[in-house]
């Protein structure tokens, strides 16, 4: 069962952090990383851009309007997701919980992926599942 | 470059829905998921199960804390995610506009990080820089 992991937490804190901070908090990250791949969980994983560098897409009566930002200010920002394989939500919540470094504000949430098999809708092949 | 495409709806319009309404979204995705295929593009997505199976997991100290339902409670809510290798912005702005959602909910773009840019030592030199 594939388990999407989403990051929260206070981006203005990564910009406050001194190169020292930084450094062994990309090492922290660093570890999990090898943990996560070592145990056969890890399926994909990104650190995204800050929110200000963010657009937003949306079609009103056929015209394409986009907004700079993010979908959705919040008070902490999506800063990175993992998608992992694990057999049961438990075992998602405990990578959830080691989860380096978010910060004080930090939260990880974790949602199964669709299973769109399961869900009884007509797939031509396993790889177009989005949405 | 790779981008982020998380994709917004209100997704008690799909509990509303007719078993052919869903069909026709499952086959609007899977032509567009078949066309940035076919474009190069594609690099990874996932199809979310709804915001309700949702765990938000917070450290504080030494406890973890659970609760159930998303991070963000939000009028439209996050369903799905694309992962695309594209030139520049304006390209996944692009592909963004084509896909299904951004015809009734909203599409958030968003650069992933290079950590390249920033210092392969792991030290973050500038946040601009991946902006």
């Amino acid at each position: 069962m594939k388990y999407l992991l989403l990051l929260y937490g206070d981006e203005t804190r990564w910009e406050n952090m001194s190169p020292e901070d930084s450094a062994e908090d990309m090492q922290r990250w660093s570890a999990f990383g090898e943990d996560l791949t070592a145990s056969g969980a890890f399926v994909a994983g990104e650190g995204l851009a800050p929110t200000a560098a963010a657009t937003t897409v949306r079609i009103k009566d056929g015209e394409v309007v986009h907004t700079d930002g993010p979908f959705a200010e919040t008070r902490e920002q999506l800063g990175g997701f993992y998608l992992l394989e694990c057999p049961d939500l438990d075992a998602a919540l405990g990578w959830a919980a080691k989860v380096p470094d978010l910060g004080e504000s930090g939260s990880v949430e974790v949602r199964p992926v669709m299973d769109y098999e399961a869900a009884g809708y007509e797939l031509p092949d396993a790889e177009t599942h989005a949405g | 470059m790779k981008y982020l495409l998380t994709i917004y709806s209100d997704e008690s319009q799909w509990a509303q829905a007719t078993p052919q309404d869903l069909q026709d979204m499952m086959s609007a995705y899977e032509a567009y998921t078949r066309e940035i295929t076919e474009a190069g593009v594609m690099l990874g997505g996932e199809g979310l199960s709804p915001s309700g199976t949702s765990t938000t997991v917070r450290v504080r100290g030494d406890e973890v804390l659970t609760s159930d339902g998303p991070f963000a409670e939000t009028r439209e809510q996050l369903g799905g995610y694309y992962l695309l290798d594209c030139r520049d912005v304006d390209e996944a702005i692009g592909w963004a506009a084509r896909m299904p959602g951004a015809r009734y909910g909203a599409i958030e773009v968003r650069p992933v990080m290079d950590y390249e840019a920033v210092g392969a030592d792991g030290e973050i030199h500038s946040r601009e820089v991946a902006r």
